[in-house]
């Protein structure tokens, strides 16, 4: 069922149903000398926000080998201040040099009063938010001319006001706007458990059609003496109880393109070669299964 | 109950400004509200610290890391993340710095941190063709004192009262051996430029050179730049600085004005 795509002058123009990694800095140089066997390289879109210099060069020498996806952690798309209409522009011609196949943003916000968090803070769950998402989703989409995804984050908190589930405020996002989703399996695990909602449910209640990739992560337990909450730290492999989860989401989603997140101490390439093994592995079974 | 935009401002004012009474709208379950919100006071002072420390290796060094904790803590708190980008964070340590109490007796400080936020600069700036030596070889000879030069945007021009370089050099992760720097050994003016390769060098330059091309960058014409160099050091190889400057890349772009 693979539609192929032609390959654009900058290299391969479609993700592949496979697992991908996230390319850092420190692996710049181990990529390009040893090309490691990843379906695909998704980067923060605002790393090469910079006019020039090595960032950029770095991602033009590399794209050409691999199929891209552009992630945003900064645009602050839920503030109720007005979209930063420069932090656009840089992602619309971030997407015109790079030709990325798929360009995501989260369910969060992360600035009020111009000042920012560089963090990716929890909404509101209400229809007053859901709105004002929708309206901005739109808005992004329509300045870039493309469709965006979605992704649901870690949160720590939730809000006394909040009266919609996350997943279906999520799917009223991506159903009223056209956007994807992009479904971090260690998101929902880590909320889910900071929450007690059921990881499972959250699946179950999002349509398959709207799901374009999934996100894999590690994530940190915090102990306190008032209880533990899961934080999502991106700094160690993906749990077993995310590897079952992530097996159930295959199931039900079919093969998706996953990206293995790894931000903080990382290790070496191969480390993270072998986490996308992993994930090939079980879609690969589904893959055979549904053959 | 609140709307989106009141919670997002009373969020901030709690995590970012300590403000008591916010976790009345956290729902608190096992962790209370008040810790909930502590998560994401710490999540964003430590992302923000890790921007200032990536700009900063050198000030870090030198300082400590938790000297170094504690002064980004009161960075953070007085000059705020302003953009989404957060290469864009951490422009005004250096005039923090200059100010703050507790680092007072390094006098030498805030200029490290300027040669560090240049090269952040110049690390992140566009690239330029050469210069175009032909279209400057058509400019008649009596118009050339009108000319005026450009630098490459990845080119900074810095000038300190103390060895800043060698602090610099001394301090890298990769430096054995002797680290101390004698602040006696005097003052450096320097240019920071990317070069082709994109690798980014420090030349120390001397008194005619460095005010040459600190009178172009502000605009100087090509004629009142030369007296100011030649004023500042004799004798003075002016056509050779000129040439060298062209030749690798640091004055990149002219224009005439219309007479």
């Amino acid at each position: 069922m693979s539609t192929k795509l032609a390959p654009s002058r900058l290299g391969p123009s479609s993700i592949p149903a496979q697992a991908g990694i996230g390319l850092r800095a420190e692996h710049y140089d181990a990529v390009l000398e040893t090309r490691p066997p990843v379906g695909w390289l998704e980067v923060h879109s605002e790393n090469y926000f910079g006019a020039g210099g090595k960032p950029l060069d770095y991602l033009e020498r590399i794209r050409p080998h691999y199929p891209l996806s552009l992630h945003g952690v900064g645009l602050s798309i839920g503030s109720t201040d007005p979209l930063d209409r420069q932090h656009l522009a840089k992602l619309k011609e971030l997407i015109r040099r790079f030709e990325p196949a798929l360009v995501s943003e989260h369910l969060s916000w992360g600035s009020v009063g111009g000042r920012y968090f560089n963090d990716l803070l929890p909404l509101p769950y209400t229809d007053e938010a859901l709105y004002h998402l929708i309206a901005r989703v739109a808005q992004v989409q329509d300045v870039l001319g493309r469709q965006i995804l979605i992704e649901n984050p870690s949160s720590y908190l939730q809000y006394i006001e909040s009266a919609i589930p996350e997943w279906e405020f999520l799917v009223e996002l991506a159903e009223r706007t056209g956007c994807g989703v992009l479904l971090d399996v260690n998101n929902i695990y880590v909320s889910a458990s900071n929450h007690g909602f059921d990881a499972g449910g959250y699946l179950r209640a999002v349509p398959r059609h709207l799901v374009r990739e999934i996100h894999l992560a590690g994530f940190t337990v915090n102990r306190f003496d008032d209880g533990e909450i899961l934080i999502d730290t991106h700094n160690r492999p993906v749990w077993p109880a995310v590897w079952a989860l992530y097996r159930q989401a295959v199931q039900r989603f079919g093969p998706i393109p996953t990206l293995i997140e790894w931000d903080t101490d990382l290790p070496e390439l191969a480390v993270l070669v072998d986490e996308v093994q992993r994930a090939d592995a079980i879609l690969e079974e589904r893959h055979a299964r549904a053959a | 109950m609140l709307g989106l935009r009141e919670l997002q401002i009373g969020f901030a004012a709690a995590v970012l400004d300590g403000a008591g009474d916010f976790d009345q709208h956290v729902r608190a379950a096992g962790l209370s509200g008040a810790r909930r919100l502590q998560i994401y006071r710490n999540n964003a002072v430590l992302g923000l610290t890790g921007a200032l420390e990536a700009v900063y290796p050198v000030v870090r060094r030198m300082v400590g890391e938790e000297f170094f904790r504690y002064a980004a803590a009161q960075y953070i708190a007085r000059h705020p993340s302003r953009s989404g980008d957060l290469h864009e964070f951490g422009e005004h340590f250096p005039a923090f710095l200059q100010s703050f109490v507790p680092a007072a007796e390094l006098v030498y400080l805030p200029d490290v941190a300027r040669l560090e936020w240049a090269y952040h600069q110049v690390f992140h700036a566009a690239g330029h063709p050469p210069l175009d030596l032909a279209a400057l070889a058509r400019v008649p000879a009596e118009r050339q004192g009108a000319l005026h030069f450009e630098l490459h945007p990845a080119a900074r021009l810095l000038e300190s009262a103390f060895p800043i370089l060698r602090i610099w050099q001394v301090n890298q992760d990769d430096r054995t051996g002797d680290s101390l720097v004698d602040l006696s050994e005097g003052g450096v003016k320097l240019l920071i430029v990317r070069r082709e390769n994109l690798d980014i060098e420090f030349c120390p330059l001397e008194d005619g050179e460095f005010d040459l091309l600190r009178a172009l960058a502000g605009n100087s014409d090509f004629a009142s730049a030369c007296e100011r160099a030649i004023a500042a050091q004799s004798p003075f190889d002016l056509p050779g600085c000129f040439r060298r400057h062209v030749s690798q890349g640091v004055l990149v772009a002219f224009h005439l004005p219309s007479s």
